[in-house]
């Protein structure tokens, strides 16, 4: 596990799905290109759904970690 | 006596104001309800409504006809909640001070957010001004390919543009339109619908009637001189009819009085229906955060939940009735069929609903009724 310098943490932990990868959009169009985010996520559909959507957005989706109850999902917004 | 006041008087305001009038005595509390309009609108009705050739007064009723007569009506508008004093001001420069406040100030359409407000070729159904429009515009269609897309989440009636492009489908095909022309269906998600299964089916319908589904397009802009609109995602579509979901927020007021997120709605705790921070407000409808549709059938179940806690306050019991997340939503699939979705904070969709049917169809239809003859007037 890497140190990222965060620039804004979406905390969706009990949101269900598509929550969470709603507040991520919402994140990505605040961050400046560049900036490292991280989405807290308990929900099950996430798995899927984030990494699909950084794709077809061609942002980075730098690391998925897997903590206690929840996943948290470190992201890049590269353009 | 204690005083409750009613910040709102669209189907939420309305429904509670009148369940909670038949609840309490009149020697326990006395209701108020604030609220500058004269009619109330059946908003469910609008995205059909244009489609058909019947007057707009059609989906009205005077709020006179559906309030009962012991609530007392302000008709104004509010312009100030200071929640720390439980006083609010009113347009006509009266104060008003409460015991109890409910919020059901509903959500606003901030169509100022995007560049596209309605003009010729770009419309939505949302507003009785925009459905007048697209009507309009629907009427002069003559062939080519019309896009329809939200442009936030989230907004009221989650199916609403899915219900929209099934009856665009069949509305072009009776004015043998549909070989000349395209429908485009964008969502912001991997499908169709924020729900795994009722989305299967929706992607398969959409198959079966040839309209074309983009996954993962978040709108971004509409360029209104080339006719295309913009994903994040930056992918380009072009159209000669665009029909969008505009921006949904919370009210102003809220947003100013502190009361809500940073969008306007309302911090509302999901199970109680009270404000997270303030023990005597409570939010209803449209206007709150609640994990779940902005939707009537929300409103109403969560209604029955918020007067029982506020009645048991009143009587000096303590609040204990919860709301589990209870909706019930009519997907319209054509002008005569829907499939029918049963779902709650903990439980998807069942199974059983997600075929259309003629049956669905006929309550959809006859949904309307109920809503003014009883819904709105807190019997059911």
């Amino acid at each position: 596990m890497s140190d990222y310098d965060i620039a804004i943490e979406v905390d969706a932990r009990g949101s269900f799905c598509p929550g969470p990868m709603m507040e991520l959009i919402k994140a990505i169009r605040q961050a400046e290109v560049g900036e490292f985010l991280s989405l807290l996520s308990s929900d099950e559909g996430t798995r899927k759904d984030v990494p699909a959507w950084i794709d077809k957005a061609k942002h980075e989706l730098v690391e998925i970690i897997n903590e206690d109850g929840y996943d948290k999902y470190i992201v890049k917004k590269l353009h | 006596m204690k005083k409750i006041v009613i910040l709102g008087g669209g189907f939420s305001g309305l429904a509670t104001a009148n369940h909670l009038i038949r609840k309490i005595k009149r020697t326990e509390a006395k209701v108020i309800l604030i609220e500058p309009k004269e009619y109330n609108v059946y908003e469910p009705d609008l995205l059909v409504w244009v489609f058909k050739d019947k007057p707009f007064s059609s989906l009205t009723k005077p709020i006179l006809k559906i309030l009962d007569p012991r609530v007392t009506w302000i008709k104004s508008e509010a312009t100030k909640i200071i929640q720390n004093e439980n006083k609010i001001h009113l347009k006509n420069g009266e104060n008003i001070i409460y015991d109890y406040l409910i919020l059901a100030t509903g959500a606003r359409m901030a169509e100022e957010k995007i560049e596209a407000i309605c003009a010729d070729n770009v419309c939505h159904f949302y507003t009785p001004e925009g459905a007048i429009h697209l009507k309009e515009a629907l009427k002069n269609f003559q062939g080519g390919t019309i896009v329809i897309t939200p442009t936030t989440v989230p907004y009221k009636c989650p199916p609403a543009p899915i219900e929209f492009t099934f009856l665009l489908d069949k509305y072009l095909r009776k004015r043998e339109l549909r070989d000349k022309s395209k429908i485009k269906f964008l969502y912001p998600l991997s499908r169709a619908f924020t729900m795994e299964k009722p989305a299967e089916e929706i992607e398969k319908l959409f198959q079966k009637r040839e309209i074309e589904f983009t996954s993962f397009f978040n709108f971004e802009t509409v360029d209104v001189k080339n006719n295309k609109v913009i994903s994040l995602e930056g992918e380009e579509i072009e159209y000669d009819g665009l029909v969008f979901v505009p921006p949904h927020e919370g009210q102003d007021i809220i947003k100013e009085s502190g009361l809500g997120d940073r969008e306007g709605w309302i911090k509302t705790d999901r199970y109680t229906m009270k404000h997270t921070e303030y023990s005597n407000i409570y939010a209803i409808g449209d206007a709150t955060n609640l994990p779940v549709s902005k939707s009537g059938a929300v409103a109403h179940f969560s209604s029955k939940i918020l007067v029982k806690n506020l009645v048991a306050e009143i009587k000096g019991k303590e609040p204990k009735a919860r709301y589990k997340g209870l909706t019930i939503c009519f997907i319209l699939v054509s002008f005569h069929k829907s499939m029918l979705l049963h779902f709650s904070y903990d439980f998807p969709p069942k199974r059983y609903g997600l075929h259309s049917s003629f049956l669905y169809g006929f309550f959809k239809k006859i949904f309307k009724i109920a809503y003014f003859q009883a819904l709105i007037k807190g019997y059911l």
